[in-house]
């Protein structure tokens, strides 16, 4: 009978290890920004010094800038277009419909070096598009979209989808409905998708690495020239910055989620 | 004609409720991904599926002739090795995140209790911090200079420190610690719907917990499995960050090849080629790993 009181302790164990596998390397980031040491790799006594670089430097106020835009635009369009797709697998019935939601799949199966290729040759030379914004904004859209189609499908299943008859009912034609009743319900479904997103694409960095050409230094472009140079300080910090952006919005998407399971 | 065309056919579906026939509606949903998927996914590839059935000239330039040159050397030639070396890399990952996986989503699911949310987003968080940043972390742990050399030497347990850094040990490490998440939140979804009442019922039958292990939990979590490991596989095979940071040039994967090709060597005909075949692969192999872990794998996915 002793085994039994033994396993879960066991488990238990093996879990914590696990747990303190994942979190280490955000933990020691987040510490040896705040360490003296001119190389931010081992403790040398606290120091704030690191963030008052940080806000002087102007090449890391540029990339922030560019990589807060671009994660803005892709979140809005990305979202708009996951909507009217969700909606559209999950009411609509047409020829291909079952195509078109694998193959909205696939921008999340493909390994990103082959879509930051492809993209590249495309934009390079097809499309002739100038590389920077346009090209970093479009990739981007392209890898986010599918997440906000899954998120929101997923969230539909859940709506009173009798209020939509009721408006159609009472002669409101679809898109009408959809903007203001079904559009309306949706709502914490979408800004969950956005919150996911906006972190999905601030952090980005093999896909930009491809398409973002020379002078559209985005953030994570930034911190990867950085890391050729060797270890600096710098990367500690802004590594801390995106943990905080991230869990930032992580806890936003929760908070909306349970606003939303409360009504 | 449209009238009689949406009579006639058959609505295979049965939770339709459509009174209306559809007109502009779906164009007007479906138009914009349609556009996205067609215009930046498809063509792309299109583009560098053309691209690795052409040449390459002396200054990397692009020959627009047919050969088969590109696909013949990833058979045969050194690219091949990296191929496969990739694939045993990803398998060995893939069984590393089960075994580390499943007492973990074990433990969540059948003592999680209150803490149960709390110790699913504990999982989930860290892995959506950019991944270039943990790795970087990983670099100041794992080198000569390192976190894990530093705290042995000052015990005096190790005279020289490590070389841990550029090894293909640290890659795999690394390919684990990146994308152990995927594998176990399936792995829970999976085992969270057992019943707790058949485990009881083999405890009470007198079932050995590693036999109740082996004929309950497993068996009952297989979908999980099967999702976790697509989700494990697929990005690891095509990875290239983790073998870029962690492995140095010692550690190639397709995706440092496929990256090589595309900005350094300039060498996009045999790079377009890389890009293709690697995608195909993972194409194929998730196409066999839903066929035989059947729907509940895929619903697991999705």
């Amino acid at each position: 009978m002793k085994r039994k009181k033994i396993a879960p302790k066991i488990l238990a164990g093996l879990s914590f290890l696990v747990y303190f596998f994942l979190w280490a390397p955000v933990i020691v980031i987040i510490i040896f920004s705040f360490s003296a040491n001119r190389y931010g790799v081992s403790w040398d006594g606290f120091t704030m010094k690191w963030y008052a670089d940080l806000v002087q430097n102007a090449a890391v106020k540029d990339a922030l800038i560019r990589s807060t835009i671009i994660a803005l635009v892709t979140v809005v369009v990305s979202t708009l277009i996951g909507t009217l797709t969700a909606y559209g697998l999950f009411k609509l019935h047409f020829k291909g419909k079952h195509f078109l939601r694998t193959s909205t799949l696939l921008p999340i199966v493909m390994p990103e070096v082959v879509t930051g290729a492809a993209l590249l040759v495309f934009f390079t030379r097809f499309l002739n598009l100038p590389l920077g914004y346009p090209s970093i904004i479009i990739a981007h859209i392209v890898f986010s979209t599918p997440l906000a189609v899954f998120v929101i499908l997923g969230r539909m299943q859940r709506i009173d989808w009798a209020w939509e008859e009721a408006a159609m009912d009472l002669g409101a034609n679809r898109f009408r409905t959809f903007t203001r009743v079904i559009g309306p319900q949706l709502m914490p479904a979408i800004m969950a998708a956005a919150v996911l997103i906006f972190p999905w694409s601030f952090d980005d960095f093999v896909i930009t690495y491809f398409v973002a050409g020379i002078g559209s230094t985005t953030l994570p472009i930034y911190v990867y020239s950085q890391m050729r140079f060797g270890a600096t300080p710098i990367i500690n910090t802004i590594g801390t910055l995106f943990v905080a952006v991230t869990i930032g919005a992580l806890f936003l998407s929760r908070a909306i989620e349970k606003k939303n399971a409360g009504r | 004609m449209e009238t009689i065309k949406n009579a006639t056919s058959p609505q295979s579906d049965l939770v339709v409720k459509n009174k209306k026939k559809f007109n502009v509606e779906v164009p007007l949903y479906m138009g914009p991904i349609s556009f996205l998927l067609v215009g930046f996914v498809f063509a792309p590839l299109l583009i560098i599926l053309f691209f690795s059935f052409l040449k390459t000239g002396l200054y990397g330039e692009i020959v627009y002739e047919f050969t088969m040159g590109n696909i013949k050397e990833i058979l045969t030639g050194g690219s091949g090795i990296v191929f496969l070396n990739s694939f045993y890399l990803a398998v060995q990952t893939t069984i590393l995140c089960l075994l580390l996986g499943y007492p973990l989503a074990y433990y969540i699911a059948r003592y999680g209790g209150k803490w149960k949310v709390l110790l699913i987003s504990m999982i989930v968080v860290p892995s959506w911090v950019a991944y270039l940043i943990r790795l970087y972390a990983f670099k100041t742990i794992t080198g000569t200079n390192g976190i894990i050399n530093n705290f042995l030497m000052d015990w005096g347990l190790i005279s020289e420190p490590l070389t841990m850094l550029y090894t293909p040990g640290v890659v795999m490490v690394g390919l684990v610690y990146t994308w152990l998440p995927f594998m176990v939140l399936p792995l829970h979804a999976a085992m969270e719907g057992m019943e707790p009442s058949l485990l009881e019922a083999a405890t009470d039958l007198g079932a050995h917990p590693v036999r109740r292990f082996f004929r309950i939990t497993l068996p009952l979590s297989r979908g999980g499995a099967i999702a976790g490991s697509i989700l494990v596989f697929i990005p690891t095979m095509g990875d290239w960050l983790v073998p870029a940071l962690l492995g140095g040039s010692k550690v190639m994967m397709v995706g440092n090849l496929v990256a090589q090709k595309f900005t350094i060597a300039g060498n996009i005909p045999s790079g377009s080629s890389l890009a293709i075949m690697l995608a195909a692969t993972l194409i194929l192999i998730l196409y066999l790993a839903i066929k035989w872990g059947g729907k509940e794998a895929m619903e697991k996915l999705v």
